[in-house]
């Protein structure tokens, strides 16, 4: 692992378009600014680590454990639930 | 088209109704395809059965059904990915687990899909009002919690 020290508003490049900013310091907490191309995903690794180890443990789910839900009817649904939630955009 | 399940056996599905997942789900990067199924009795759960691994499949979820207070903040990148013009086409499930006698919600990463084009993606919320294990009901009373809230 590459370990560099930097102070309060100092930055690091990662390749030719990714910045991490360290904007602010205060005891044992840091507080990054990350700007990053729109393809690039950045996550708390914690919160990816946990979703990442739900969908392999819901994987592992099987009709027969889930008695009042089963096995699927006779027609397949289009793709689209019905009644799915509307999902809002981000203002 | 034809689809290969270890769980339910040979499944007819609509090839124009497969949900494309470019990305993938969060650990099965490599599996894109997949398609939705209704179960028998309840018109709130699906399975999601990939349609290129017999062996993987979710169940999903409306969570809408269980936590009308809950909605996903969509960003801009999201929109794009997912060509998603318009947001009226943009719906929202939850993958489920089973821990203990308890059916939860992945409500930290949930699924969108623009319905109007069949991508997908799950997204990973950055607000952290939800958890990765949002108990949805109870499998034993088959009671669905968000009745009593």
């Amino acid at each position: 692992m590459l370990v560099l020290s930097r102070q309060r508003s100092e930055t690091i490049m990662i390749g030719d378009d990714i910045e991490v900013t360290v904007v602010d310091i205060r005891g044992d907490k840091v507080r990054l600014g990350i700007t990053a191309p729109r393809e690039v995903s950045v996550h708390r690794k914690e919160v990816y680590d946990a979703i990442r180890r739900e969908n392999r443990a819901a994987a592992q789910v099987k009709p027969e454990d889930l008695p009042a839900i089963g096995k699927p009817g006779p027609k397949l649904v289009d793709g689209s639930a019905p009644e799915a939630k509307k999902a809002k955009p981000d203002t | 088209m034809e689809i290969q399940t270890s769980r339910f056996g040979l499944l007819e599905v609509d090839e124009q109704r497969i949900l494309n997942f470019p990305s993938g789900l969060l650990g099965f990067p490599s599996h894109k395809r997949f398609a939705l199924i209704q179960t028998g009795s309840e018109k709130c759960f699906f399975w999601l059965q990939c349609a290129d691994e017999p062996n993987l499949a979710f169940v999903v979820a409306d969570p809408s059904i269980f936590f009308k207070d809950y909605d996903v903040p969509l960003r801009e990148e999201t929109l794009l990915d997912l060509n998603l013009t318009d947001v009226s086409f943009a719906q929202v499930l939850v993958v489920c687990n089973k821990v203990d006698q308890w059916l939860t919600g992945n409500l930290l990463g949930p699924l969108v899909i623009n319905a109007a084009n069949r991508r997908a993606q799950q997204i990973v919320l950055t607000e952290k009002k939800w958890t990765t294990r949002q108990p949805l009901m109870r499998l034993q009373s088959d009671l669905p919690l968000a009745k009593s809230a």
